[in-house]
């Protein structure tokens, strides 16, 4: 009994201690710097790991080798391919803009499988205008360039069926080295070395039975911080004070929520920080985004009423500021929604308004079609580019795979959530361009800023078969192809035009 | 999980090496959405870009006549990149018979013989024709190309395209480079 005694009362103050000073930061919008040393001490480990695994993979290849003579590559004939992939280009990017401690990030993290990809692209089909097809100088007649190009749609099929640039896009991004987590590691998970498994359940018992508990207060303080305050400002009448009670509440509460989850964020250019009457568009990963974002700036949210707790959420926010929350019906009328959203954005009084695009999460490894909606109502685009860092955890929520319970709980189990925030300059609808190509305009730039692919593809595939006129669009250039060769080869119209000319004799 | 002597089994049986079976492996897994361990016709097609393909319903079907399984449309993991092995470039020193010249054109002549007899007709190359270009040509165009087409091609006169008079029209051509894929180790 004494012993537990003595150890309980180590525990739980030093648990109430850390939360209370967490709690007093984040409330004051200070940083402890704590956060940010444990990021770069997780690196280090990553990297003592990865160099371990890479001379532990070495060293058993070169066991195997031995038994089995010489282990041969069977594609001579062909170069390996050295362009770095996606992933790298991202890493690259975030390692720049990062801060300096971030930078040490070394290449062996990257080094133990650098191509994620597993065939070299050569005919892919995009939902565009963009003449696809390769002249083939042989071929004489339309038939003959009929078959040609029914081989190449035959290679396009094949290679979107060993590797598509779509459905990898709702996959969870994958990591090129093991981040001590179970639940990365299909590829990684052997026990190759006694170090690396002592490194993993010492990280396991530090992530379930010391993070845990401590982010579970953290998270119930900052929600009842949350609600509390909102109910307490939506009795002050509208004016300048509920507005400034209003954002430093806002801020303090996602603050602490946020810290729950051991969010590490960057926030970058903020200058370009969105005013109100603007329209701030980001691209969608998580429900984690608005937290994210609310904890540099205050929003205006937008969207469907939900029932349940997050129902009960969207009412008491909507007490102390303007949001805007639609029923099921009317989120279906466009119009109606429009309206709202403009009348919103004219008010100097209410707070900027943010929309994620896509309509769907992304995992965060590219940029969907953007729906134009907003881009239509006229007013100023704020665009703010989200990349995490996979390496900490996963922050995509895959809704088809994953409750919402049980993707929280999968991000309270990760080490942390690491994410740098960019805030882009200002833009606005020109006058001659459509609100699709704004839309487009802005994605382009979102995802240059991000280091993601930008893809022209709906993130609606996920659930949604694709809708027949993209079929259509592809046999239209197949048929504008074809047109360019003639019927009939060069010699038989010759002679066919002589038996036409003798047949009339 | 596949196993290290299914994995040396299927690298002697295709040429593909072990990372690349790995993977393929994991493609695999991840269109088998419901973890059946087979993939059918539904799987394949919710791919995006095969869904938009002019030729997706015929390559699918090409690929399920490849393995045999064109009856009860599954295929497991082995089949599955038993076929995809067909598309690996040829290599002069190393001929394998799975990706010779000969596989790649069997499975080109499988995705145009629709009713698998042996022979491409005038009505099956129309067939094809129609899919590719849809409602942009009349029909009387879509004769005249398939016409000509079938004619040139049909070396013994019976109306039909055979295999063999399908390699040797394509003989001048490249169509073991058109039909490989860079597969990166």
């Amino acid at each position: 009994m004494e012993q537990i005694f003595l150890i309980a009362s180590i525990i739980i103050p030093s648990i109430a201690v850390i939360v209370g000073v967490n709690i007093l930061f984040a409330g004051f919008g200070k940083k402890s710097g704590l956060r940010e040393h444990y990021v770069d001490l997780l690196i280090k480990i990553f990297e003592w790991c990865a160099k371990q695994i890479e001379e532990s993979s070495e060293l058993k290849k070169r066991r195997e080798s031995d038994e089995n003579g010489e282990i041969e590559s069977d594609d001579e004939g062909i170069e390996v391919d050295d362009s770095s992939d996606d992933s790298d280009e991202n890493s690259s990017v975030v390692r720049k803009t990062s801060k300096a401690f971030a930078l040490k990030t070394s290449q062996r993290c990257r080094l133990v499988s650098e191509n994620h990809s597993i065939i070299s692209r050569q005919a892919t089909l995009h939902p565009s205008e963009k003449d696809e097809f390769t002249v083939t100088t042989f071929v004489k007649t339309q038939g003959g360039a009929a078959v040609m190009d029914s081989v190449y749609y035959l290679k396009a099929g094949i290679e979107a069926i060993v590797e598509d640039d779509v459905t990898n896009r709702f996959k969870a991004e994958q990591l090129a080295s093991w981040n001590m987590m179970t639940r990365t590691s299909t590829q990684f998970y052997k026990f190759l070395n006694w170090k690396l498994t002592l490194v993993w359940i010492l990280g396991l018992i530090f992530r379930y039975a010391i993070l845990i508990p401590i982010r579970i207060i953290i998270f119930f303080i900052g929600g009842g911080l949350l609600v509390w305050s909102t109910a307490l400002i939506g009795l002050i009448p509208e004016g300048r004070v509920k507005r400034f009670l209003n954002q430093r509440c806002m801020l303090a509460s996602f603050r602490i929520l946020t810290r729950s989850v051991s969010a590490v964020v960057y926030f970058h250019d903020k200058q370009n920080k969105a005013q109100s009457g603007g329209i701030c568009v980001a691209n969608h990963t998580s429900p984690l985004d608005v937290m994210i974002l609310s904890m540099d700036n205050v929003y205006a949210m937008v969207g469907q009423r939900q029932g349940g707790v997050l129902g009960f959420v969207q009412r008491t926010l909507s007490r102390a500021a303007d949001h805007i929350w639609f029923e099921r019906s009317v989120a279906n009328d466009r119009l109606l929604v429009l309206k709202a959203l403009k009348e919103h954005v004219d008010d100097p009084n209410k707070l900027p308004i943010i929309i994620f695009p896509e309509g769907t999460c992304i995992n965060n490894t590219s940029v969907m079609q953007f729906k134009k909606g907003s881009f239509e109502i006229g007013a100023k685009v704020y665009p703010i580019a989200m990349k995490y860092d996979s390496r900490f955890g996963n922050a995509f929520w895959n809704s088809s795979e994953q409750s919402y319970g049980e993707y929280f709980f999968h991000l309270m189990t990760s080490w942390a959530t690491v994410c740098h925030v960019w805030y882009l300059p200002a833009m606005e609808r020109l006058p001659n361009e459509s609100a699709i190509d704004f839309a487009n305009r802005v994605k382009k730039a979102i995802a240059a800023k991000g280091g993601l692919v930008d893809l022209e593809w709906d993130g609606q595939l996920k659930r949604y078969k694709v809708p027949p006129k993209l079929i259509a669009m592809e046999q239209d250039k197949c048929y504008h192809h074809l047109e360019k060769y003639p019927l009939k080869p060069q010699g038989a119209q010759q002679i066919d035009e002589e038996i036409d000319q003798e047949e009339q004799r | 999980m596949l196993q290290d002597e299914e994995i040396q089994e299927i690298a002697a049986e295709t040429g593909f090496s072990k990372n690349q079976i790995v993977r393929l492996y994991s493609r695999f897994l991840s269109l088998d959405r419901q973890g059946r361990g087979y993939l059918d016709r539904e799987d394949f097609l919710r791919i995006p870009e095969l869904a938009i393909n002019p030729l997706g319903d015929r390559i699918v079907d090409a690929f399920f006549t490849e393995t045999g399984s064109d009856t009860d449309f599954r295929i497991n993991f082995r089949q599955f990149i038993r076929v995809l092995a067909h598309f690996r470039p040829l290599n002069k020193h190393k001929p394998n018979v799975i990706n010779s010249r000969e596989e790649k054109l069997r499975f080109a002549f499988s995705m145009y013989d629709l009713n698998k007899n042996g022979y491409i007709t005038r009505e099956e190359f129309k067939f094809i024709l129609n899919m590719m270009v849809g409602s942009n040509i009349t029909p009387d165009q879509l004769d005249s190309i398939a016409d000509r087409t079938i004619t040139e091609a049909d070396a013994d006169n019976d109306g039909k395209i055979s295999f063999e008079e399908f390699c040797k029209a394509m003989e001048r051509t490249d169509i073991d480079q058109k039909m490989s894929i860079r597969f990166l180790n």
